[in-house]
């Protein structure tokens, strides 16, 4: 089983969350549940095309290695001990979501004091425990370098998708 | 308190005239020094890179665009934290209340909800959209600022909405009300400012108010801080919402303050009645004597979270330092020298 496919799904799930960060703060209308899913395909979109940066990495990574085994081998081992922390993570703000949207206003704000607002502060920490998390389970160099090219590529979508589509609008 | 000597650079880059509304130029050096006696050097950088013309005097149509730009950012977080559903839930019972004595004495409505200081009208748009208060319940907002006024009214077109927009001042001639409502607009008035708020309220035939701004607990800087880093691009946004909460009013400064010739002040989730994490804004209320029982009522049991003056009975000496310190303290947007 390779930790690939789980990998890419968090990052374009996490991609889709970008573009609607990147537009929130840009339409002051009331209604505008339609742009707000356009944002989320256009953050899905740029995500799509720049998590095949830590697929080119890691295609590289295989055909330059003198031990092709061994690395696929340190690759998947590293993806797993990269999807851990980033599982942690991701079922933090699953939980903090589904209560900000079941729960009555107080508990939603609850939500979002204690968890959607800091989680969006530490994303980049996340990223970070995933590469710590991939080296630590013996994925090695090539799983860090796969793991960081992919951090990076997730963290550059809300900031591309603001640039490209919002930064100008009010 | 720490926020006092604190300024918000939204409340000093626009200038109006108090009588005629007209706006006024503001030079960028005189800002500049401002923040600087105040020891905001973060602001001061902020505020070093708004455009001026020739003579040093801040570019009217670019403080607008940034200010609109604000604003919506800022309307973000009061979508997030559900600032619609917050004000319904004590002033939804308020009009019930007033309804009810009013049918009593033959008096029906229509009546009207004002925004005093409403922005970019969010909650005004908000209570439109969803008509949270009925349909007898007639949709104002009133804002010191031209160009957000324009942009609010120009949004409440573009959706349709029934509502309409007013440019003036808090402490002008007043837009006529049944129930006076705003949202973080206490804190920019300091010291003597803040009652003269209320008293003209309580002057006109308004049957109550009901303003909501952040909560002043030991929490609210460092979440302000969190919230407006993790949602806000605007360093002038993410700068003035901590410098808010840190100039956020007690709840026993907007208690007494509040407590003025007919009107019975209520405050609504007052600190230890309400989990800060759960509640940012609360509001202090004011309602007729009248109004009171059949509010309390409307409200249920959601009124053992309101507490009279007599709350804080016992700690005059305390809150009446702190409304000293606070009157002594740097005059904001309804106190400034030009409003
Ligand atoms: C922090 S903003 C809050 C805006 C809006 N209520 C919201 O919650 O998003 C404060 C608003 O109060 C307005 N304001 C300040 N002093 C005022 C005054 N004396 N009269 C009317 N509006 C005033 C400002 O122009 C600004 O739009």
């Amino acid at each position: 089983m390779t930790p690939a496919v789980p990998l890419a799904l968090l990052g374009l799930v996490d991609s889709a969350f970008s573009g609607f960060r990147a537009y929130a703060g840009r339409d002051a209308r009331i209604r505008k549940r339609r742009a707000a899913v356009r944002a989320a395909l256009r953050g899905l979109a740029v995500g799509a095309v720049l998590l095949a940066a830590p697929a080119l990495a890691a295609v590289l990574v295989l055909l330059t290695a003198s031990d092709r085994a061994r690395t696929r081998h340190a690759l998947a081992v590293g993806g797993f001990g990269y999807l851990l922390p980033l599982c942690v993570f991701a079922a933090v703000v699953l939980l903090s979501l589904a209560a900000y949207f079941v729960l009555p206003f107080r508990a939603g704000t609850f939500a979002v004091v204690v968890g959607l607002g800091p989680l969006t502060l530490l994303r980049p920490l996340a990223v970070g425990a995933a590469c710590l998390g991939a080296v630590l389970n013996g994925g090695g160099w090539c799983a860090l370098l796969v793991g960081a090219v992919a951090g990076a590529a997730v963290l550059c979508v809300e900031p591309l998708a603001h640039r490209r589509w919002y930064r100008d609008a009010q | 308190m720490l926020g006092v000597g604190r300024l918000e650079i939204s409340d000093l880059i626009t200038a109006v005239d108090a009588g005629s509304g007209a706006r006024l130029p503001v030079r960028r050096d005189e800002v500049v020094r401002r923040l600087r006696e105040s020891g905001d050097e973060r602001a001061v950088r902020i505020v070093r890179r708004l455009p001026v013309d020739r003579d040093g005097v801040l570019d009217p149509g670019a403080v607008d665009r940034l200010l609109i730009g604000v604003h919506t950012e800022l309307q973000r977080l009061s979508e997030e934290l559900r600032i619609g559903e917050r004000l319904v839930d004590p002033v939804g019972p308020l009009f019930d209340a007033i309804r009810e004595v009013g049918g009593q004495n033959g008096q029906g409505g229509p009546y009207r909800l004002v925004d005093v200081g409403c922005g970019l009208g969010y909650v005004v748009r908000w209570l439109a959209a969803t008509n949270a208060l009925g349909p007898d319940v007639e949709l104002v907002g009133v804002d010191l600022d031209a160009a957000l006024v324009g942009e609010a009214d120009r949004l409440a077109r573009a959706e349709g909405l029934t509502c309409r927009f007013v440019h003036g001042n808090a402490f002008g001639p007043a837009e006529a009300a049944t129930v006076y409502v705003s949202t973080g607009l206490l804190h920019h008035f300091r010291g003597p400012a803040l009652g003269e708020f209320f008293r003209a309220q309580a002057a006109s035939p308004a049957q109550a108010f009901c303003h909501f701004d952040i909560a002043a607990t030991r929490l609210a800087p460092i979440g302000a801080w969190i919230f407006h880093r993790a949602r806000m691009r605007h360093r002038l946004g993410r700068h003035d919402g901590v410098v808010s909460a840190l100039r956020a009013h007690s709840d026993e400064t907007l208690l007494r303050a509040a407590a003025v010739p007919g009107m019975r002040a209520l405050l609504y989730e007052p600190g230890g009645l309400a989990n800060p994490f759960c509640t940012t804004l609360r509001p202090i209320i004011g309602v007729r004597p009248q109004l009171e029982a059949p509010f309390r009522r409307a409200l249920g049991r959601a009124a053992r979270r309101m507490v009279g003056e007599e709350h804080f009975a016992g700690a005059g000496v305390v809150a009446g330092a702190a409304v000293g310190v606070e009157a002594g303290g740097a005059a904001g947007a309804g106190a400034g020298a030009t409003r």
